[in-house]
């Protein structure tokens, strides 16, 4: 069974300068491989190369060098392929002088549909992005979360077997977010394959299987959330936490977070046990809570690996 | 089937968004105003005509006539062309700073299907307000004059091809383009320029019996710019609008040839604006 999206030695290069030639490497040599059936978060910062990346596989820009596959076919521009993907791009305007239904119907004549088989699909589609109550009225009266579930009816209409979406959830308040994320995780349930381009790293590890991160161009890291969120350890909720006692828990090697009316949490680092820490704790005179495992979040493997990637940035910048 | 109903969708909806554009809807009210004004005015300018002693009422009438006929087609022609600058400048543009070409292009709908459909939207929209303007003027002169006034729906089809060059064109420089400026000025260049191809002529003539080598290589570029160029001016019927009558046939004027030449460069503008755009990374 091939990959649904397939990317070897995938590299983009923006020629630039007039005189002198100042090369931009948006994305080098990138391999990717997004499997059937999963959420793929594709992270990274500003400037990384993610939608370089999005834009390439949609056929927008065109590689300078390296191959995409989308369904094991190369032939990405061709319309059977594009019958086989969804995109959702961030931010993106919806005719506001249209009825939500309208807008879908145009898109499906987009898709050649036509007749009942569209209006049937335009029904499901409601139906799955939960419009049914304002398919009838104007864009331009629409919530920013409505605005995000037309983006998701539309490049629904096809039945895809692989949506991309850019940054679906971005400025969007709590509850919608919920909502928007709901609608993803059934997706997937539903077989769909779905990528995931975002900032929101909460929410790319509340419903990711697998994330990527990328760094000025190049992949830093890509795994499953379980193997890449390894780095473990134990937080200790504790009170009691004077000055003092913070200074005896610091001499210890335990750090404190969130010190409000000397209550806090302590994390412990990994290379000291469980019993070494309780005991730090007892001779600090702390009364403890709970203790509880902690694993790292997404944001701080980004944080971590992004940080990394800076510095043998600069580092090579400065040798 | 499938391309034409894609095809067909994107020009509707490129009618729909362009008939909302403020500006637009500015330039027909302003063009509509006009026409309907110069049938007033014409009514409080008759006073100093009547000093002259040919028979009174019919020179005073032919005066406000041509007065009325020279105001409309000019309305008509000015308003027209910045309509048509205007609408073919910012379509394509337009849709890349809000995203839309994203999700257009990202469909079973090449390149070429979405600058069909977005070049024939544009063709719609000027085609709507020209017969607007047209059926206006029509309907003016001919309660005014009680002739079916045919030479202005001759006058209309070629001005629609004068446009329909002009709108490929442009549309092609817009097809390069991140905002609607640079292709609007582009427009007004060709325009002026098509209208003005006669001058290059007599720079050509001028110059081909100098000796100087600066002097022919001017006279070369110059004739080969009027050979290249489409010649606006003869699909310009004013003159024949001014001095006819309303219900003549037009004179002189080589219709169909110069609706095939109106195709070709309408075509030529088409092809380019795709090879510029084929490529292009969005």
């Amino acid at each position: 069974m091939p990959e649904v999206i397939e990317t070897q030695q995938l590299t983009k290069t923006y020629e630039g300068g007039y005189f002198a030639r100042q090369d931009v490497h948006a994305l080098k040599s990138l391999d990717l491989a997004i499997h059937r059936g999963e959420i793929f978060g594709y992270l990274g910062p500003n400037g990384s190369g993610k939608t370089t990346t999005i834009k390439m596989i949609l056929g927008l820009i065109f590689p300078t060098s390296g191959t995409i596959r989308v369904m094991g076919r190369e032939d990405i521009a061709s319309a059977d392929v594009r019958r086989k993907i969804g995109y959702v791009p961030e931010g993106a305007y919806y005719p506001d002088f249209l009825r939500g239904e309208e807008v879908l119907r145009f898109y499906g004549q987009l898709y050649g549909l036509g007749g009942k088989d569209l209006e049937k699909r335009i029904d499901k589609v409601i139906d799955i992005v939960g419009l049914g109550h304002a398919r009838k009225r104007l864009v331009r009266g629409y919530s920013k979360g409505m605005r995000q579930r037309v983006g998701l009816g539309q490049a629904l209409l096809s039945d895809p077997d692989v949506l991309i979406l850019d940054e679906p959830t971005t400025g969007l308040d709590p509850l919608a977010r919920k909502e928007i994320r709901d609608i993803l995780a059934s997706l997937r349930d539903g077989g769909k394959t779905l990528m995931i381009s975002s900032h929101e790293l909460l929410e790319v590890e509340l419903i990711s299987n697998r994330v990527a991160i990328l760094y000025q161009g190049q992949l830093r890291t890509c795994g499953t959330i379980d193997e890449l969120l390894t780095d473990r350890d134990t937080t200790i909720e504790a009170s009691g936490l004077t000055p003092e006692a913070l200074e005896k828990m610091k001499q210890a090697g335990i750090s404190a977070e969130d010190v409000v009316n000397g209550r806090g949490l302590l994390r412990v680092p990994k290379t000291m046990s469980l019993y070494e820490a309780m005991d730090a704790c007892r001779q600090a005179g702390l009364a403890i809570g709970s203790v509880a495992p902690r694993r790292e979040t997404l944001e701080e493997l980004f944080v971590r690996i992004v940080g990394t990637a800076r510095r043998e940035e600069l580092a090579s910048a400065t040798a | 089937m499938n391309f034409f109903r894609s095809t067909w969708s994107i020009a509707l909806y490129t009618w729909r968004e362009g008939i909302r554009k403020k500006t637009l809807l500015g330039f027909l009210i302003l063009s509509i105003l006009v026409i309907f004004g110069s049938t007033f005015m014409t009514a409080f300018m008759a006073a100093p005509q009547r000093a002259v002693d040919l028979g009174e009422s019919t020179v005073e009438a032919d005066v406000q006539s041509k007065l009325i006929k020279d105001i409309c087609v000019s309305a008509i022609t000015i308003f027209g062309v910045l309509i048509t600058i205007f609408i073919s400048a910012s379509v394509v543009p337009q849709e890349m700073d809000n995203k839309v070409i994203y999700t257009v292009l990202s469909k079973p709908v090449s390149r070429f299907q979405y600058l069909l459909g977005k070049f024939a939207g544009v063709q719609l929209i000027v085609l709507v307000n020209l017969l607007l303007m047209t059926l206006l003027f029509f309907a003016a002169l001919w309660i005014r004059e009680s002739v079916i006034p045919t030479l202005i729906l001759w006058s209309a089809l070629l001005t629609y091809f004068q446009f329909l060059i002009v709108s490929a064109f442009t549309f092609a420089i817009s097809c390069t383009s991140t905002s609607s400026v640079l292709p609007t000025i582009g427009g007004l260049f060709i325009y002026i320029t098509g209208n003005l191809t006669e001058y290059l002529n007599d720079v050509s003539a001028r110059v081909s019996e100098s000796t100087n080598a600066v002097d022919y290589y001017i006279g070369m570029l110059a004739y080969g710019l009027y050979r290249m160029l489409p010649n606006l001016r003869d699909f310009d019927l004013k003159d024949q609008i001014l001095h006819l009558a309303p219900n003549d046939p037009p004179a002189d004027a080589m219709i169909p040839q110069l609706l095939l030449a109106g195709s070709v460069y309408a075509l030529a503008g088409y092809v380019l604006a795709y090879v510029l755009f084929r490529r292009r990374e969005l």
